[in-house]
């Protein structure tokens, strides 16, 4: 699409985000969240075909009643308490109603049959906005009223949604639908810290932007979508084999990339607060989840041929993507390990 | 501690700038010198250990097998030297980066303070050992046998983390140094079954215990020569060493929940030295006999008297140098014959004498012979076993002679005999793989006229 459409609806996206985040009044924020998802709209149908239509259409139905919800949670909310500012105190059926709301949004299970259908729709571009910037605006408003969250209703969802997220994503070859699961089974770890730490899942959260921003990043430097394609990478960009292996065992959470630090913190959390069986139950369904990274890069980096690139079997262009800040996103997703005890600059 | 640790992470850079023809040359010439730098930690007070700074410390438990990892880096490089000739430049490289990181990785894990810190660095392990496996290994299982290593260590080790995190909230801290002094008592109450299981359940995975070692003849099998000597040399003891190190907060628990495990080992033993007798394959001959003898270091932990922590100790580097030089020998045969079915490359006395020299040393030492180290270390866990309960000699007898029989077994169908007529026109031995031989026997052999340095 033309850049100064693009640059009017990327505003209005990131301003309606920056609403969510920002405002004290209940109505503001359901305004937010209508001017992101309307907003978020033309960018989802950039290629204009009947998939991305009709993935933009789920995306809109499934986010719209979201917000239908979430305004009844605010109105009963008001009717409660009498006012509209954005507080910690809510009526218990009113934050049911609203964290119901906000885990559709996010594609917590139950509520997460969107994500991948809608993830494998449209463009890797608009998916990667879709995945990363997209959890940022319900996470806040989860962030701002989790003292009074219903702490069962809170851990069934991530729960069941770490479980899906691992056992769904076993079965798929193609990339979004891949990193879609991906995505359910993060928002079920960082759903998990909520009520104990939120904390813990800003910290979380911003690791899972870098790191899928990171992936989505790579995929869309060879242009692959499936993990067939992916695994011709070794032909067109050596050295991207190298950086997707550490990249998705860094995605699994295996110790001492990066990816480790949330499960580490998530975990110490957990603990400290006497839960035991949980931590265990959610750190062996991730286990699901590296199982399909790894499947993916021994398509890609570790069962590569014996000689040398002398057949050409893809045209080597030149990568006319913008790829900003990609070496940084890089050292950020994989090497961050030691820095850890900055975590203190959180609080 | 960081004169190892710097030099180690220096020799990175060192191959990837060294010249075409001088990587091997230069990495391995810096490797030796590396561990001779860590020889001077054997040097250890009687009373306490060497504390070096709040990270690394070392003790008369973690040096030798310090030194061991160190001095393996030379000696897995020279044995890579001849399958990876014909490999391209850049992959040569890579393959020698991930021998270093294994080998800093493995230096920082033996030394680390910090349970938390070992327990990051024991699963950091595992990412080179993977890439090696897969990558460079050669046979189409190789792919299924680094899945069932990554993941079956995984299964056991989450478990421990939450673990480790628990006792941290409990105790206050992980610091190995502090919590030997302040371990409680713990009972046997359900939960703290399984927080002893938790424990435990990482290191009897890595070690393996008879129940769960499925992934090890497949990865040793699967793996290219270093990824063998590596594997079966510190990565196994990395088990045994975690276990020795976390049995100190498990008192008094263990001495009821011992007992499962004891019988597996116990009865494993037997069971896998049983199967050497009947395998066709020789590096799968090597795994399960690494699986039987890693089984007495199991019983020697959990038994848990200063004796049996001697013989495991001790066991464990014998193990390392023999278990590595025999999968150097069947390397030494893999590339002459390019198959590891032990009757295809028979009677090599008569074509390779000195390497039917090597092979006698090795198979020897593996059957504990006096006065090799092995036969202390399995000495003392005999006795230490009796001592536990009069009935173990039976099974641990019938091991020693099976033990016994399977290496006998080996040698004589590789070594005697009438040779094959196919393999008449192999190679001689190189000079390269006798000296990589030397370097394995002679340590072994020094150690047994002083074995006081290895006896934890």
């Amino acid at each position: 699409m033309k850049p100064s459409i693009f640059i009017i609806i990327m505003s209005t996206v990131i301003s309606g985000t920056m609403i969510v985040m920002t405002t004290s009044h209940w109505l503001m924020v359901w305004i937010g969240f209508e001017m992101n998802l309307l907003a978020i709209i033309p960018i989802l149908m950039k290629k204009y075909n009947p998939r991305a239509m009709e993935a933009a259409t789920k995306y809109f139905l499934t986010q719209a009643t979201a917000s239908m919800i979430l305004m009844m949670g605010i109105i009963i909310n008001l009717l409660y308490s009498g006012q509209w500012t954005v507080s910690k105190d809510l009526n218990p059926m009113a934050s049911t109603m609203m964290t119901i709301a906000l885990a559709m949004k996010l594609g917590l299970a139950p509520f997460h049959f969107w994500v991948p259908e809608v993830t494998q729709g449209i463009s890797m571009s608009s998916g990667l906005i879709l995945l990363t910037w997209q959890k940022i605006a319900p996470l806040s408003i989860l962030y701002q009223i989790s003292p009074t969250i219903n702490p069962n209703l809170l851990l069934t969802m991530s729960i069941m949604s770490v479980m899906i997220g691992g056992w769904g994503g076993l079965n798929q070859t193609q990339l979004r639908k891949i990193m879609a699961y991906s995505s359910i089974a993060h928002m079920g770890w960082m759903t998990a810290i909520m009520m104990y730490s939120p904390t813990m899942m800003i910290l979380n959260l911003a690791i899972y932007i870098i790191m899928t921003l990171t992936t989505f990043m790579l995929f869309m430097y060879n242009s692959t979508t499936t993990t067939s394609s992916l695994s011709q990478t070794w032909n067109k960009t050596p050295l991207i084999t190298s950086l997707i292996l550490v990249l998705m065992m860094s995605l699994g959470g295996l110790p001492p990339l990066s990816g480790f630090i949330p499960k580490w913190m998530i975990i110490q959390e957990l603990t400290k607060n006497e839960m035991i069986m949980m931590p265990t139950l959610l750190a062996m369904t991730a286990l699901l989840n590296l199982y399909f990274y790894m499947r993916l890069t021994y398509t890609t980096a570790l069962t590569m041929f014996p000689s040398n690139n002398s057949m050409k079997m893809k045209w080597r262009f030149e990568c006319t993507k913008k790829m900003t800040f990609l070496p940084t996103l890089i050292v950020m997703s994989t090497m961050m390990l030691p820095l850890t005890p900055m975590l203190s600059i959180l609080d | 501690m960081l004169k190892i640790i710097i030099p180690t992470a220096m020799l990175m850079p060192m191959t990837w700038l060294s010249k075409p023809n001088m990587i091997w040359i230069n990495s391995t010439t810096y490797s030796l010198l590396i561990s001779l730098i860590s020889l001077s930690y054997l040097n250890q007070l009687g009373d306490n250990s060497l504390n070096f700074s709040l990270l690394f410390f070392s003790d008369s438990l973690s040096a030798p097998l310090l030194v061991l990892t160190t001095w393996l880096l030379p000696l897995m490089l020279m044995a890579s030297q001849s399958h990876l000739s014909k490999e391209n430049l850049t992959r040569k490289k890579l393959y020698i980066t991930m021998l270093i990181l294994l080998q800093l990785l493995l230096i920082m894990t033996f030394t680390a303070t910090e349970l938390i810190m070992f327990y990051i660095l024991f699963e950091a392990t595992l990412i080179p050992t993977l890439i090696i496996i897969t990558r460079w290994g050669n046979q189409t299982e190789r792919l299924n046998a680094g899945l069932y290593f990554l993941f079956y260590t995984l299964v056991g080790s989450l478990p421990l983390l939450v673990a480790l995190l628990y006792i941290q909230n409990t105790m206050g801290t992980l610091n190995f140094l502090i919590i030997q002094y302040w371990a409680k008592p713990i009972s046997t109450t359900w939960s703290n079954i399984f927080l002893w299981l938790a424990c435990m359940m990482a290191f009897m995975v890595k070690m393996p215990l008879y129940g769960l070692h499925l992934w090890l003849p497949k990865a040793h099998v699967e793996a290219p020569i270093a990824g063998s000597m590596v594997l079966a040399a510190v990565l196994l003891k990395l088990g045994g060493y975690g276990m020795m190190r976390i049995t100190v907060l498990l008192n008094p628990a263990t001495n009821q929940m011992a007992y499962p495990f004891m019988m597996l080992s116990l009865w494993g033993m037997v069971m896998t030295s049983s199967i050497c007798l009947r395998q066709t394959d020789l590096k799968s001959l090597i795994a399960y006999s690494s699986v039987s003898h890693m089984a007495l270091v199991i019983v020697a932990v959990l038994i848990q008297t200063p004796w049996s922590y001697m013989g495991a100790t001790a066991l464990m580097i014998a193990h390392g140098l023999t278990s590595s030089m025999l999968f150097c020998l069947a390397n030494s045969n893999y590339e002459r014959v390019h198959s590891r079915t032990m009757i295809l490359a028979r009677g090599l006395q008569t074509i390779l004498p000195l390497m039917a020299a090597w092979w006698l040393l090795a198979s020897l030492a593996n059957l504990a012979l006096p006065p090799t180290i092995n036969l202390i270390g399995e000495l003392f866990v005999v006795m230490a076993s009796f001592s536990w309960s009069n009935m173990t000699i039976i099974l641990m007898g019938t091991n020693i002679i099976i033990t016994a029989l399977y290496s006998l077994y080996m040698l004589i169908t590789t070594q005697r005999g009438k040779y094959t007529h196919h393999i008449k026109n192999i190679n001689p031995s190189f000079t390269r793989e006798n000296a990589l031989m030397t370097l394995h026997m002679l340590p072994l052999l020094l150690l047994s006229l002083n074995p006081k340095i290895v006896l934890g």
